[in-house]
């Protein structure tokens, strides 16, 4: 079947509504309904969140108490898109978007993510592509909440399952096909966020060319938590360089007892990037990806 | 089924779930204030208020509406202009309009809320960029809007005054002002156009019948050059006229067409490669890029030139050079400059909308000529000139890319024919930003060498034009006409590929040309140790340019040296400009008194850039009276033939009569009513209310000699060449070259964050020549829009393609991305208004002259901002960081 012909839900459409437009999808479309639970925000006693999957990104930003607990989301869900956009999108679908990639977005062109057997990108025009090439697709991955939520080890529950890691949904980047790992037909519901550590402190950055209402070319989340001059841990996630987003394991590991110091940033940042594999486009990414986590260190030690 | 209240009328919403917002409340209301421009969301153009919040109704399903108000551009003003809608008006916070209405509507949520949490307090700047950062202006109004919606805020406009220095300002903060686009007949059809996907091929066959048997398609036309070839993606193959859009769009896909590939040439190293496919066997059909005579020039496979006319003694150039080069002498200047392809992308698409009554056609279509369009329409489709009537009363940008009779007229008119009935034919945003024309990209290789003495040597410029389906581009010429030396080798070349056809960019081949021309004078002062604009005022001897680089020597940031801190860099960087005076002979202005007050009439237009403000502020002046008193009727063919909007020809071609027939007219009056009682202070007002019906005309004549000898055509200095290209510009493009130099010498800012990669421009000063300013808040006004146009063309703006396919691939603008209200600088315009005293009215058109030095000072100040020099636009994080990589990381 031809991809574009499947079945779509659509929340606030501002992903979809384009792509009908276009024709890239042609399947039927299911309205969802937002009901009290999808549309609430609910805390636990731990200090955890339940966010519904309805909740708009911008009542996400304007939440007081996301930004106090959960600096990193809120500062993404703030930064992302347009005022309209944020406006209406919602969380669900800001996790369940389809890619940005300029192929997959024009109807007469075939790519893998249209059931095609190549990517046309990868021997084509790949300025905004990977640089962690990690499977047939090329396209980072869109959805900014969803490099936030991995910073905060989410956990997702849908109409079928129940607490299933952020990390699970998005998928580990190999398959290509999709942006996600949903089931068909499957729906999200909500996001839970497990409480923040104590004293840690987030935040989000973005390196774009414009200075506002962009795609960015590469995002960063990073929580640090910092007891008598070391860094007891250090949490980041990246955008926009890899089929999905993506922990820097091996930056955290080089921050984890390291003094807080110029040393250590520079050493993560270097780290950051050893296990990229940039297209022949995309090798600027790099030095974003390693300014950004300098820049986000720098800030959170300052 | 669902109701929704708009504007607190109740709706029934429709039942389809596919039809969006916007097209239910322009389609089925008839709401046409709220404009669909990108489709993407990106542009806001659409916006209106949902339950008191701003949203893109672009993006947004009609039945998620339901149970909810909304409150459309139409709503907002309707008891009482907005302090929003006259904060605009009187701060002339718009030019075209097109995007005014969105704007409006954000700004006029924006203010409420600021004002029930704030006060009066007045936002900053980068308060009100985030919060209209979903808004595209691609005239660049965005200084103005940031400073009117501050001042709104503030309470400046919560009394009922309303004035506006641009005429029709009121129709377009309210949504009333009607676009092309907007335009509805009864039973009028839309027409959509099947382009091709494949870059180059045959067409064997193409079977339109399956189209016409669907139910609601009335006509479908095949579009076929006589030698049935396919030469770019996107190229038109046939089109049908049908109910609806998505009907016309299901036809599309049901005509069967068949194709034979040829090989193909992408892009301009494809098409310079050993062995590349000829893209043009017959090369009669390529378009033009420029405004410019096309001239019969060599061919070599897909390059076209070298157009080397304007050169100066171009052997003894290029001797000089290598000489320089062998010698290694320090002072000569060589590098390779790169410039990316730069789309219009007017908010208002390509449109057209044809009618047909009897014999008669109406045209209404989104162009810069309506006289022009009205008398192509008869060469091409034969038809009785005097039979058709092109109209366009308000124009959502045009830059260029709608300065000639276009496509979507012409198949709106034979679709129009066929089905009997009227159609419309609008790009969306992908046809509109792939096939609608661009500016050529270019690399252009330039040598510059100084003399011992200090004096310029020798100017060696070859440009190659990435054109694609066209001919024509004019860079490296344009050399001649500024800097003086003892040899100029001036050489363009057109890279012909299988890519859409170029057109006529605001200022064609200059921005590229001072890009490149402007950093090699830069690199001179440098290699020199001379300040730039000491370099420049003694090797420009341009009268225009002198008294502006005093006014630019004099700027307190210009003495400032390049402060280089840690990872932020700021630098400042200078760039000169100039354009030729054009103007339009016989361009004829008619003036009349009816039923007590002044009408001038032309078949002018105004895009934007003012021209019906123009007109009024001209005769307002002449006759005492406010300019709203007059009646200004343009935008149609049936009224006196007027100028078309390029070339910044206009202000220059309808002043001067305008000023004649006043004159006349004061005589006129004079004979038919009496010199009302001494102590009136308005006595034309009360004459022209007394006087009975009459009307005169002027036609533009040429200029009186100037003052000066100083004062010339720019081409006067170009040798037999300059004399010739006169000649032919006023024999086959009906335009004349005036004397004196319309010049420009901005003065830009920055700030580059070497870490990732950016520039921020922060300040820039503009000083622009053009002489006395007809409509002075306008001039400002482009002015200010022409440096945002330049600041995109510098950093963000580039046309990708996919290189196997030739497919666009930044047909959104998301992709294509033109500069945003937060990436506005400061902007200090400074008007020299001397130069100009033999042109009546002393000025003459800025849209021009005003962008061409942009990207070359932008360039410039980040050079002395980071100490090496961007020569490749735009200029990108990955590009900026590959220059830094070879110096401080």
């Amino acid at each position: 079947m031809n991809a574009g012909a499947r079945r779509e839900f659509r929340a606030a459409g501002t992903d979809l509504s384009e792509r009908r437009r276009s024709g890239v999808s042609t399947g039927e479309v299911i309205d969802l309904v937002a009901t009290p639970e999808t549309r609430a925000m609910l805390w636990a006693a731990d200090g955890g969140v339940t966010i519904g999957a309805a909740m708009t990104v911008a009542a996400i930003a304007a939440e007081p108490r996301i930004s106090l607990a959960y600096a990193g989301l809120g500062a993404a869900a703030a930064g992302l898109a347009t005022p309209q956009i944020r406006g209406v999108a919602t969380l669900g679908g800001n996790l369940a978007q389809r890619s940005r990639c300029w192929y997959y977005r024009n109807p007469s062109i075939p790519c893998f993510k249209k059931g095609a057997s190549r990517c046309p990108a990868r021997a084509g025009n790949h300025l905004y592509g990977v640089v962690f090439d990690l499977g047939p697709c090329v396209a980072p991955h869109p959805s900014t909440l969803a490099a936030a939520l991995l910073a905060y080890e989410a956990r997702v529950n849908t109409d079928r399952r129940a607490d299933i890691g952020i990390e699970t949904l998005l998928g580990d980047g190999r398959d290509g096909k999709a942006d996600h790992a949903l089931l068909n037909d499957e729906i999200i519901t909500s996001v839970k966020l497990p409480p923040p550590l104590d004293g840690e402190r987030a935040l989000y950055r973005r390196a774009t060319g414009r200075a506002q209402a962009e795609w960015p070319l590469v995002e960063i989340v990073a929580r640090l938590v910092i007891a008598a001059g070391s860094i007891v841990q250090l949490r980041l996630t990246a955008g926009g360089v890899a089929p999905v987003p993506l922990r820097l394991l091996d930056a955290e590991a080089a921050a984890q007892g390291a003094p807080a110091s110029a040393r250590t940033i520079a050493d993560c940042a270097a780290a950051a990037t050893v296990k990229a594999n940039p297209l022949p486009m995309t090798g600027y990414k790099l030095a974003l990806l390693r300014g950004l986590v300098r820049d986000a260190l720098e800030r959170l030690l300052a | 089924m669902g109701t929704v209240a708009v504007n607190g009328r109740l709706e029934t919403l429709p039942e389809d779930a596919e039809v969006l917002l916007v097209d239910f409340v322009r389609g089925r209301l008839g709401l046409t204030g709220t404009k669909l421009a990108c489709g993407s969301g990106v542009c806001g153009a659409c916006t209106l208020l949902l339950d008191g919040a701003p949203v893109v109704s672009c993006l947004m399903p009609a039945k998620a509406v339901a149970g909810k108000s909304i409150i459309t551009i139409e709503g907002i003003g309707a008891s009482g202009l907005h302090p929003v809608q006259r904060a605009f008006m009187a701060g002339d916070a718009l030019q075209c309009g097109f995007c005014t209405p969105g704007f409006i509507v954000e700004a006029v949520a924006f203010h409420d809320r600021w004002r029930r949490e704030k006060g009066t307090r007045a936002p900053s700047t980068a308060e009100i960029g985030a919060a209209l950062a979903g808004h595209l202006c691609r005239c660049g109004a965005y200084a103005n809007i940031l400073r009117t919606v501050a001042e709104a805020c503030a309470g400046r406009f919560d009394g009922e005054a309303t004035t506006s220095p641009r005429l029709e300002a009121r129709d377009k903060v309210t949504g009333a002002a009607h676009y092309t686009v907007d335009v509805r007949h009864d039973g009028q059809l839309e027409g959509c156009i099947l382009r091709a996907r494949v870059a180059h091929a045959r067409i064997d066959a193409l079977d339109l019948r399956p189209a016409l048997r669907l139910p609601g398609v009335a006509a479908a036309i095949p579009l076929i050059d006589k030698d049935c070839t396919v030469r770019y993606v996107g190229q038109q193959i046939a089109a049908v006229a049908a109910a609806d859009r998505r009907t016309a769009h299901a036809a599309l896909a049901a005509i069967a067409a068949t194709f034979s590939p040829l090989p193909a040439a992408i892009g301009p190293d494809a098409a310079r490669a050993p062995g590349a496919a000829i893209a043009f066997g017959s090369r009669g059909a390529l378009a033009n890029a420029s405004e410019g005579p096309i001239l019969p020039v060599r061919w070599r496979g897909n390059l076209r030139g070298p157009s080397a006319a304007f050169s100066f003694r171009a052997r003894r150039a290029r001797r000089w050079v290598r000489a320089a080069r062998r010698a290694a002498d320090p002072y000569l200047v060589e590098g390779s400059f790169h410039t990316a392809v730069q789309q219009h992308t007017a908010l208002e698409p390509h449109a057209a909308v044809a009618r047909f009554d009897g014999d008669r056609l109406t045209l209404h279509v989104s162009t810069q000529a309506v006289s022009h369009v009205q008398s192509e329409i008869a060469k091409r489709l034969a038809l009785d000139q005097s039979k058709i009537r092109v109209v366009a009363q308000h124009v959502g940008g045009g830059f260029g890319a709608k300065g000639a009779l276009g496509s979507e007229a012409l198949v709106a008119i034979k679709l129009a024919r066929a089905a009997r009935a009227p159609v419309r034919v609008a790009f969306d945003r992908h046809e509109e930003l792939s096939v609608a024309g661009y500016r050529p990209g270019a690399r252009i290789d330039l040598a510059l060498l100084p003399a011992r003495d200090g004096s310029l040597k020798a100017l060696s410029l070859t440009a190659y034009a990435d054109t694609g389906a066209s001919v024509n581009s004019t860079i490296a010429g344009l050399g001649r006409l500024i800097y003086p030396a003892k040899a100029k080798y001036l050489a363009d070349f057109d890279v012909v590929s299988n890519l859409p056809p170029a057109a006529p960019f605001r200022g064609p081949g200059g921005p590229p040309m001072a890009f490149a021309l402007e950093q090699a004078i830069d690199e001179a002062a440098l290699r020199l140790k001379i300040d730039p604009i000491v370099l420049r005022q003694r090797w420009d001897p341009n009268p225009n340019r002198q008294r502006l680089y005093a006014w630019a020597a004099g700027r307190e940031v210009w003495r400032k040296t390049a402060a280089r801190n840690g990872r932020f860099c700021k630098g400042v960087g200078v760039a000169a400009g100039y354009w030729l005076y054009l103007w339009q002979p016989g361009a004829k202005v008619e003036l009349a008194v009816r039923n007590g007050r002044l009408v001038v009439s032309t078949a002018v237009q105004d895009i934007g850039t003012g021209s019906r403000s123009v007109l009024a502020q001209a005769l307002a002046d002449a006759f005492g009276l406010d300019p709203q008193e007059i009646d200004v009727r343009i935008g149609d063919s049936a009224l006196p033939q007027g100028p078309p909007s390029t070339g910044s020809r206009t202000t220059a071609s309808i002043l001067p009569p305008t000023l004649i027939a006043a004159e006349e007219l004061k005589r006129g009056i004079a004979r038919r009513v009496k010199r009302p009682a001494i102590g009136s202070n308005a006595p034309w007002r009360e004459r022209i209310a007394a006087c009975p019906d009459f009307s005169v005309s002027a036609v533009r004549r040429d200029d009186a000699p100037p003052a000066s000898r100083d004062i010339r055509s720019p081409l006067a200095d170009a040798g037999p060449i300059g004399r010739v290209f006169a000649w032919m510009m006023r024999r086959f493009a009906h335009l004349a070259v005036g004397a004196g130099v319309p010049s420009s010498v901005q003065v830009v800012e920055v700030e580059v964050d070497t870490l990732l990669g950016h520039v921020r421009v922060d300040k820039v000063h503009t000083g622009i020549a053009v002489g006395r300013l007809a409509a002075p808040v306008l001039a400002h006004s482009q002015a200010a829009g022409a440096v945002i146009q330049g600041i995109g063309y510098a950093l963000y703006e580039g046309r990708e393609v996919d290189p196997s396919t030739g497919d666009i691939l930044t047909a959104g603008l998301e992709d294509y991305r033109i500069p945003g209200i937060a990436d506005t600088p400061s902007i200090e315009v400074h008007f020299d208004e001397a130069g100009f005293d033999h042109v009546l009215g002393g000025g003459v058109g800025v849209g021009e002259v005003a962008t061409i030095p942009t990207a070359a000072a932008i360039a410039n100040a980040v050079r002395n901002a980071i100490g090496v020099r961007p020569t490749e636009i735009p200029i990108r994080a990955d590009r900026l960081l590959a220059l830094l990589q070879g110096t401080t990381q």
